[in-house]
This record gives C-alpha cells, sequence and structure tokens, in this order.
C-alpha cells in the first residue's frame, strides 16, 4: 500500500523532469556547487561573487553554492544526497578523498570533461597535483590548498636573546631554540618553545616530520602503507622527546583549534598550523611575527593540504562543459591570486603568482610566499582507500604515544597492524 | 551526616553542570583576550553578541527553527494522541503487532536512515523546505509509546463514566484522558522541542539555503577551525541560540521536574 503510493508520488514528482529536456535548449544550465564552508563567514562572499561574476561572463550557466560547514558535514551531506538520487554537479572536498570518491562512483575524471586540456590540467603545481591524479587521470582540481609552516613570535626570540628574523632551520636547531624559550616560574611553565597540534588530525603533522625524516607514508595507489617503517617511529620519538624528554612542547594533546590563540597570547613562542591561517595571524598576533618553512630532518618536507574541486557523474553532458568552464574561470592567475591573498590560501599556480596584484602583495607581506617555497618539498597528503579508517588507526595510535601511553615502535607496529588489515581487499 | 554529604553532592553537581554556561557567559562577556583568563576588572563588552549576529544571518535562522520545532511539536501532539489513545484503548486485530512495529522504530537510530530518508524527501520533491527537516520525526515512536503508557493508567471506571453521561470516543478522549495526561505532554513537548532545537546532521544534509536553514547549521559557521577559533564569539553565539531554551527552561524549572517525575521519563 505505502509502496505504490510512494511510487505514484515519486512518478508525479518526477514528471516535470521527464517533460525537461524539451524546455532545457533554452534555460540556464544551472550548477550545484557544494562548498566547505559555512554561511556567513568572508568566504561565501568570495564565492558568492565569484559565481555571479562567472554568470555575467556566461549568461546561459548559472553556479549555486551551496554551503555545507567542515569539509567532513560536506562530504556527508553530498554523498548522501547523491545516493538519495540528488548529487550535486560539482563540489569542493579534501583533495585526500580521491580514492573515496573513486570507490563511491562518484566523481568524473577532468581529463574526459569537454573544454579541459592538458595544458590547463599541467598548470598547477606538482605537489598540489600528487593528491590529484592516480591512474593516470586527474580527479580533482586544486583550489583551496595549504600547507604547514611555522609561526614564531620575534619579541620572545629577541627576549630569549635569539636572532628575532631567523627560524630554526633544522632539527636540532628546533630543540635548541625551544629550549631557550620555554620559560618557568616556579613549577609553572609561562611559556613553551614549540607547539604542535595533535588534536583531531594529528596525521597531518606527524606527516611533517615523518618527510622531514625522509620516509613516505603511503605508495602513490593508495593501498599501502608504512607506518612501522624505523624512520617513522624515528619521527614520532623526536615529537614525543619534544615534550616527555625535553619539557619544551605542551605535555598530552594539543588542540588544534585554540593552538593560534595560544600563540597570541604568547603561551607558546613557536607553533606549527597552516598557510590557511596567514590572514587570521596577521590580523590578531599583538607583536611582530615571522613565517617560514618547516625546519629540516633529514630533508626539508610538509604534506600539502585542503580541497580540492570534483565533477560528480550526476552532469549532464552540458553540464560537465559549464563545471570545466568555471573550474578553469576559478584557476585563471588573476582570479587564484586574489583567492590567495583574500584568504591565505597558497595560490594554486606558479602564473598566478606573476600577476602584479600578487607580487604587489608579497613585497608588502613577504611571509605570504613562504608557504610557496616550500612546496618543492611538499608531498601529498596521507591519502589511501578507505581513507577515514586507515589515517584513523595511525590517529589513535599517535595520541596514545603523545600521552605516554605506548612507546613510539609499539605503537606504530599496532598502527600499520590495523591499517594492512584494511587495507587487504585491495592488495 | 549523610544529610550535609547530600547537600554537599547536590552542590557539587549543580556546580559541574552550571560550570560550561558560566564559562561560556565569562567569554561572551569580555574581550577575547581574556577568554582563558579569569581577571575580574576585565573589561565588560557587548561587541561579540554583535560579531556573532553579524557573522550569519540568525534572525532568519531563529525563524526557521522557530516554525520547525512548532511544526515538529503540533504534529506529533495530534499524531501520537491519536495513536497512543488507539493502542492503549481500541481493541482490534493486529494491534499487538502493530504496537510491536512502532517499538522497533524506537531502537532504529535516526542516522541511520539519513539516505532513505532523502530519497523519500526527494520523491514527494520536499528537499531544501522546513517540512522535510520536520516530516521524518512527525510519527514518533516514542511519543506514541509514552502516550499509550499513560492513557492505560487512567482508570477505566472515568472511561465509562464519561460514557454513561452521553460522551462520544472523541470526547472522551479529549475531556478525561488528554487533562489527565497533562505532565506527559509537557514532559514530551520539553524533549522533543530540544532534540529539535539541537539536531544538526539531518537539517544540513536536507537543506541547501538560508531560508531554510535552523540556527543548528548556522552555528557552524563559527566551528571553522581551519582559521583557529574565537572562544569569546562561540560562546556568545551558543548563549545566543540557546537563550529562548534556557530561559523556556529556567521560568517553568518547577513544572518540568514535577512533570518528568510524573511522566516516569528518565
Amino acid at each position: 500500500m505505502s509502496l505504490t503510493r510512494r511510487t505514484a508520488l515519486a512518478t508525479l514528482a518526477s514528471a516535470p523532469f521527464l517533460a525537461a529536456p524539451a524546455v532545457q535548449a533554452q534555460a540556464p544550465v544551472e550548477i550545484t556547487f557544494n562548498y566547505p564552508v559555512a554561511v556567513g563567514g568572508p568566504i561565501t562572499k568570495l564565492i558568492d561573487g565569484y559565481a555571479e561574476a562567472f554568470s555575467r561572463e556566461n549568461p546561459g550557466i548559472r553556479i549555486k553554492p551551496v554551503y555545507a560547514g567542515s569539509y567532513q558535514d560536506t562530504l556527508t551531506k553530498t554523498l548522501t544526497s547523491m545516493r538519495g538520487g540528488d548529487a550535486p554537479q560539482m563540489a569542493c572536498l579534501l583533495a585526500v578523498d580521491i580514492f573515496t570518491l573513486i570507490d563511491e562512483e562518484a566523481i568524473v575524471a577532468w581529463d574526459d570533461l569537454p573544454g579541459s586540456d592538458a595544458p590547463w590540467l599541467d598548470s598547477f603545481y606538482p605537489s598540489f597535483l600528487e593528491n590529484s591524479r592516480t591512474a593516470g587521470k586527474t580527479w580533482g582540481i586544486p583550489f583551496q590548498r595549504s600547507t604547514i609552516v611555522q609561526f614564531w613570535n620575534k619579541e620572545a626570540f629577541s627576549a630569549a636573546g635569539l636572532d628575532a628574523d631567523k627560524a630554526p632551520q633544522d632539527w636540532a636547531e628546533q630543540l635548541a631554540f625551544a629550549q631557550k624559550l620555554t620559560k618557568r616560574e616556579g613549577g609553572q611553565v609561562t611559556q613553551w618553545g614549540l607547539q604542535i597540534p595533535s588534536s583531531g588530525f594529528p596525521y597531518w603533522l606527524f606527516q611533517a616530520l615523518t618527510t622531514q625524516n625522509d620516509v613516505r607514508l603511503m605508495n602513490a595507489e593508495g593501498t599501502r602503507v608504512a607506518y612501522s617503517d624505523p624512520k617513522v617511529a624515528e619521527a614520532l620519538q623526536y615529537w614525543m622527546d619534544l615534550s616527555q624528554k625535553h619539557m619544551v612542547h605542551p605535555p598530552g594533546i594539543v588542540e588544534w583549534g585554540t593552538t593560534p590563540r595560544d600563540f597570541f597570547e604568547r603561551k607558546t613562542a613557536i607553533m606549527w598550523t597552516t598557510t590557511g591561517n596567514l590572514t587570521n595571524v596577521r590580523r590578531n598576533a599583538p607583536f611582530p611575527f615571522g613565517v617560514a618553512k618547516l625546519p629540516a630532518g633529514r630533508r626539508r618536507g610538509s604534506p600539502t593540504g585542503g580541497g580540492n574541486l570534483y565533477v560528480f557523474k550526476s552532469a549532464s553532458p552540458a553540464q560537465r562543459e559549464a563545471a570545466a568552464k568555471f573550474a578553469r574561470f576559478l584557476t585563471t592567475p588573476d582570479r587564484a591570486a586574489n583567492w590567495g591573498i583574500e584568504t591565505g590560501y597558497v595560490a594554486v599556480t606558479p602564473a598566478a603568482w606573476e600577476t602584479s596584484a600578487m607580487r604587489a602583495y608579497v613585497a608588502d607581506f613577504p611571509a605570504a610566499a613562504e608557504a610557496r617555497d616550500q612546496l618543492p618539498d611538499a608531498v601529498a597528503e596521507l591519502s589511501t582507500h578507505e581513507n577515514q579508517r586507515v589515517t584513523k588507526a595511525l590517529n589513535d595510535q599517535l595520541q596514545a604515544a603523545l600521552t605516554g601511553r605506548k612507546a613510539a615502535v609499539p605503537a606504530m607496529a599496532d598502527a600499520q597492524a590495523e591499517a594492512t588489515r584494511i587495507l587487504r581487499p585491495y592488495n | 551526616m549523610s544529610r550535609t554529604l547530600e547537600t554537599l553532592a547536590a552542590w557539587l553537581l549543580g556546580l559541574l553542570w552550571i560550570a560550561p554556561l558560566a564559562y561560556a557567559l565569562w567569554a561572551a562577556v569580555h574581550p577575547s583576550m581574556y577568554a582563558t583568563r579569569f581577571d575580574l576588572l576585565a573589561p565588560l563588552t557587548f561587541d561579540n553578541f554583535t560579531a556573532a549576529w553579524a557573522a550569519a544571518p540568525f534572525g532568519r535562522y531563529f525563524l526557521n527553527t522557530f516554525l520547525l520545532v512548532t511544526s515538529v511539536l503540533a504534529a506529533q501532539l495530534v499524531l501520537c494522541t491519536l495513536a497512543g489513545f488507539a493502542f492503549a484503548r481500541a481493541k482490534f486485530p493486529g494491534s499487538g503487532l502493530l504496537f510491536g512495529l512502532v517499538l522497533l522504530q524506537l531502537m532504529i537510530l535516526p542516522d541511520v536512515l539519513l539516505v532513505e530518508n532523502y530519497r523519500t524527501m526527494r520523491a514527494l520533491g520536499l528537499v531544501d523546505t522546513i517540512l522535510a527537516i520536520g516530516l521524518p520525526y512527525m510519527a514518533s515512536a516514542f511519543g506514541i509509546f509514552l502516550l499509550r503508557q499513560t492513557f492505560k493508567q487512567v482508570p477505566k471506571e472515568l472511561d465509562d463514566a464519561a460514557r454513561v453521561e452521553g460522551c462520544g470516543t472523541f470526547r472522551i478522549l479529549m475531556r478525561v484522558y488528554v487533562p489527565l495526561a497533562r505532565p506527559t505532554y509537557l514532559a514530551y513537548g520539553l524533549t522533543s522541542v530540544s532534540f529539535h532545537w539541537n539536531n544538526f546532521l539531518w537539517p544540513l544534509v536536507i537543506t541547501n539555503t538560508v531560508e531554510t536553514r535552523p540556527l543548528t547549521v548556522g552555528l557552524s559557521v563559527f566551528a571553522s577551525t581551519d582559521q583557529g577559533i574565537d572562544w569569546s564569539i562561540i560562546s556568545a553565539a551558543t548563549l545566543m541560540t540557546s537563550a529562548p531554551l534556557l530561559l523556556g527552561f529556567l521560568l517553568f524549572q518547577r513544572q518540568f521536574v514535577q512533570s518528568f517525575m510524573r511522566a516516569g521519563i528518565r
């Protein structure tokens, strides 16, 4: 009874769509674009502005941005509506979701879209493309991308007798600086030397340490991880020693969200965080600060991070063409430069850094170029099939080690065992 | 001795309960540099509230949330009363089985049905409407169950007496059963309103535009951890959005507590 009624209603509801093709010839092509930010922030105004400017240039196309909260919320919303038969045509989602989206058969490769070509797809920084390509195709267009950099408090450096304009260049220096910068009053620490956040997604910051220790956490196919490599445990040991042995880094889990505030309040002299925080720090730090590439271990390195643009299978041929047009519009040098300047995300093509607007910005605020200069050393963010579970295996063990409940080597061995088990179907 | 201990424990629990609220209040009325520093002389400010209010169209969100909780509650009261009454008093073949099915619904988490609900809403053409947020919750198994139990406790004699006086079934329900179940309605209404006031995932998934989104989805604008968290503004926004619920609770506290005791919801 209820089944037949529902079918009847469904038929009724879909009747207008069945009649649609005849009308579609004149009607504008509409693209729903899921974007990972909640309504109201400054970023929504930018995106709305880009969508409008695009429609003015292309009267036949309308972009409808839908703001859906965090990356996680946006992925949930996008996949739910897709399974409900109502997928968006385009979305900005984490670059690391690439395997998840392919496994869900949700997205199409950009190479196959009308209006996209190899020169455009090759125009992005190679380290951003590492997370966007697999099996010889480009699945994501780099857009809202970042890397990890270190911010330091110049006043605190001067007070500790260090050169205020020189950030630590390698692991040994980082430890030595942090020891000088840690201030104790009685038993209490009033200022930590260094803070590396470890809440939420510790794997991302940890991946900077492992890259610096010259080891890759996963293979390009996303089917294997190298958590139990001795160099990985070595990198973890360095991080643990900062707090547990040398006591220059807060013990336990360091909150990601409040680390910038700790920095502003002089609770830490150096912090590691995303370049996406650049504008925030510039606006709120009550003291002169510096921004630099992360220090080198055996080499320099940081993972990239942030979101790519994806096109969904649900898009009709006209919508696919429109989506490619819109993505090209968003990544023209001028617009990529404008986006980078307004948000602090790294402009995604070398050409964007050559625009006059970007040159003027960098001349005024040289720190902005640090993230770009780190790109040659940057690697793809940890991303595998069953990505959420495989990174969680690492996250859990990292936090166990950082809170002192496990030693580095067994923690990483356990993470490896769990990840290998999860990835078995793909090997 | 044991009395002092009890009082002490009650105070301790009370303090624990109020601590987050007290902190939110502290952070909301001081500049953000005092968010994690206690200083009695810290300057007071209202800026956090204005900043939070300006960050998102909260006026519209308030209206949406209000429409949502009232429409859901109204529909729930009507549906659950009728269904509860039928299960409690009417004898019809298969009533046991049907009630079992209703109880089964209690065991299923709403989040599991996300995709199926989305499909239904799409088939009904309701995606991105306030009605779509509320519709899956209107026939509440919990409400039916609760009212059935309450109606069952009503003495059969009252029912019979009303019938002798010449009341029809519907009038008996309205004149005898509903008034006697008032504490249950109040307790159930409170849980329903606070649940829908706080619900996040389903409204986020089913809505796309400012015109339909409720407060909780609007509140998530402040949770973008990429840019760092500003406790003062979050606290201000949280206080602002939860104020109607808090006020309602504080004003009607006694009635709520009593009705919870009588209705037996724990």
